[in-house]
């Protein structure tokens, strides 16, 4: 029982930062079809605002040595501000160009901010201890995992919770889901589209940084390419999910942690070094049977 | 006959006028000055220059002082060919490149198509010289394999270890080196057993699953040979410790540094193989010196042993130069080829004319204790590992 438990939280934990990632994207995807390619780069964004800016090997930890409930706010502050800044900054201008056009955009963003941290703090991946008091293992149903799995999985259930609850229960949310649906006829029912898009990158930001505080404690590193497998990873489940749908999203950023976890698990050890290629032959296998994603949004049905 | 030897010498001189300018001595630093790479090229030539400084100050080499050239290869491959080009168009007798292979083998093969000798600032891939790019190239580094191979020996006769575990990061040659190595050194060791091995990627956001993998065994083995580098290596490093895992981890020269401890606090248990202290107790005290010059010049201690490869680099090639009494390749080469435990100060170099890098080296071994780095032993591989072997 212990190993199968083992196994579960494993998937979990690594399931959870997968499905905050892709809930990040599915936002912003939702009110604009956007799919926003900078993500990754807010991320590691977060991670380097707690260290002061210098190119030495030793990080200079600056908002990183604040107490856990001054650390976390900051950090989603960070987060929600870039990301609404890059909207206020760049996608703005992109409101009516094609979707293609806006993801080149994203890209080009993801490349200004991934630069401006190299020219701030060189290449070199920097050493953090963030949070350091979960780094210690706990016993959970006959299972030792560290505690920060633990944390990391409750933290995104939490954050599931509050979301739903925020998009079902309060006008805003309503709004936001209003726009995702049909964005011209929502307008049309007087919801200010700005103030929705905003809060969707907002939102969106506020997840990257929640992602980076789970990642930078998790790895103890900050790099300047730190967020960009999770993106990946994130914009799959996106896909997999059915663009646009947030629910879909989440199952399918769990379902790929689990994959990724179980193969490691199952495949003999000279496999194992190609355990990403059998995690995508999964996603070919999904997107083959239901081209759609698992749940399609409606929003992004063909019309006729 | 000896007119013969006289023509030949004569032609040689002659031949070797047109090319070179007599009057200078040029190394050509075809390097990284930005992007990615120029924070591992950096240090290593800061250390280069030191040489050269030094060299210059004692009257020169062949009675000439030492010019440097540049061009930046930006951390991109095609500017790294033409960085090589760049430099060689400015009168390089040597060219210098990038720190990994990948980034340093463009300008190397520009310099070994212009009949240069071309140096690898510390690539630790057998590539990195004649079997990746031809006759004239070297690293000034070891081999990764000697890494492994070390610390496996090493922790077998001097920490009792007998049973290991091997887990891979399957990211880069380099870390594949390092298990090479410890692969070759493993069926060496009398009644050393492998309990078991595994794989991860640098990238991986949680190596959860491969933790699982060792805590299910019946026993927590002795050593975990760790075939990583930054920044995935910290990762991982916090992870087995964060999950109760105890073994000695042995682990590449690509962490040495007390940088990053930071991000596992008291960290203990764990070793790295280095060739030269940057803790200011390394057992020869001119390496403390060395780094005390360091600091002077640059404003900062070196933050990583891959700083010293650049010093040697410049050593062994004057060397050869002095002993060839020119800069062509030729002579040089086979003045480096004759090298065979030449001393430098960071441990003896051997070139030959099947290697033109170090499979076998005396190792300082540094043990970090409570977060405290220092060293603690030195080892050198009982064996050379063989060509054969390198090259699978």
């Amino acid at each position: 029982m212990a190993p199968i438990m083992q196994v579960v939280f494993d998937a979990l934990s690594l399931g959870s930062l997968y499905a905050l990632g892709a809930l990040g994207i599915a936002l912003i995807f939702g009110v604009m079809r956007l799919v926003n390619f900078a993500h990754g780069d807010v991320i590691a964004f977060c991670v380097f605002a707690l260290l002061w800016p210098s190119v030495d090997a030793v990080a200079i930890i600056f908002a990183g040595n604040l107490p856990w409930f001054l650390l976390i706010p900051f950090t989603l502050a960070v987060g929600a501000g870039l990301s609404v800044l890059s909207e206020v900054v760049v996608f703005r201008r992109f409101r009516r160009a094609n979707p293609a056009t806006m993801m080149i955009a994203s890209f080009a963003l993801g490349f200004v901010i991934r630069y401006f941290l190299l020219m701030l703090f060189s290449s070199r991946p920097k050493s953090i201890s963030l949070l350091p008091g979960l780094s210690q293992p706990v016993e959970l149903l006959g299972a030792r995992i560290p505690l920060l799995q633990l944390i990391t999985i409750l933290v995104t259930i939490a954050v599931l919770i509050g979301l739903t609850a925020f998009l079902r229960r309060t006008r805003f949310g309503l709004e936001m889901r209003a726009a995702a649906e049909n964005f011209t006829m929502a307008r049309m029912l007087g919801v200010r589209a700005n103030r929705v898009i905003m809060g969707a990158f907002a939102l969106s930001g506020a997840l990257a940084a929640a992602i980076a505080l789970i990642l930078g404690s998790q790895t103890g590193t900050a790099n300047i390419m730190m967020g960009a497998s999770v993106m990946l990873m994130a914009f799959i489940a996106t896909v997999i999910g059915g663009m646009g749908s947030l629910a879909g999203a989440v199952i399918a950023g769990f379902a790929l942690g689990a994959i990724a976890t179980v193969m490691q698990v199952i495949l003999p050890p000279d496999a194992r070094a190609f355990r990403d290629a059998f995690v995508y032959g999964a996603v070919i296998l999904v997107l083959i049977f239901r081209p759609q994603g698992l749940l399609a949004a409606r929003g992004t049905k063909e019309r006729v | 006959m000896k007119r013969l030897t006289a023509i030949l010498a004569a032609t040689t001189c002659l031949s070797g006028a047109a090319f070179a300018d007599d009057e200078r001595i040029v190394v050509g630093f075809a390097t990284a000055e930005t992007g990615f790479m120029q924070a591992y090229d950096k240090p290593a030539q800061d250390a280069a220059m030191i040489r050269i400084a030094e060299i210059n100050a004692a009257g020169g080499l062949l009675g000439k002082q030492i010019e440097v050239v540049n061009a930046d290869t930006k951390t991109d491959r095609a500017e790294g060919a033409k960085a090589g080009l760049s430099v060689i168009d400015q009168g390089a007798d040597m060219v210098v490149v990038s720190c990994d292979y990948d980034f340093g083998a463009p300008a190397a093969l520009a310099a070994e198509s212009s009949g240069l000798i071309s140096f690898f600032l510390c690539a630790e891939s057998i590539k990195a010289g004649i079997q990746g790019v031809g006759p004239n190239s070297f690293s000034a580094s070891v081999l990764a394999a000697v890494q492994g191979a070390t610390m496996a020996e090493w922790a077998y006769n001097k920490k009792e270890a007998r049973t290991f575990y091997r887990l891979l990061d399957t990211w880069t040659e380099y870390n594949k080196g390092i298990c090479d190595g410890f692969d070759w050194m493993m069926p060496q060791l009398a009644d050393a057993t492998l309990v078991g091995e595994d794989t991860f990627l640098n990238e991986d956001a949680s190596i959860a699953a491969q933790i699982t993998r060792i805590k299910s065994l019946p026993e927590e083995p002795d050593a975990i040979m760790l075939c990583t580098m930054m920044p995935g290596a910290v990762s991982a490093i916090k992870q087995l410790r964060a999950a109760g895992i105890n073994s000695m981890i042995l682990n590449g020269s690509g962490v040495d540094g007390s940088y990053w401890l930071s991000a596992v606090p008291d960290l203990s248990n764990f070793f790295v193989p280095v060739q030269g202290s940057i803790y200011g107790d390394d057992p020869n005290p001119d390496v403390t010196a060395f780094n005390a010059k360091f600091k002077e010049v640059t404003g900062g201690d070196p933050s990583t042993q891959y700083t010293y490869p650049g010093y040697v680099m410049i050593d062994v090639w004057a060397k050869a130069v002095e002993r060839a009494g020119t800069t062509e390749t030729s002579a040089v080469v086979a003045e480096l080829e004759k090298m065979n435990g030449e001393p430098t100060l960071f441990g003896p170099r051997t070139f030959t004319s099947e290697l033109h890098h170090q499979n076998q080296a005396r190792y300082l071994i540094v043990e970090t204790n409570a977060g405290k780095p220092g060293v603690v032993d030195e080892w050198t591989i009982s064996a050379p590992i063989p060509v054969a072997d390198l090259m699978k």
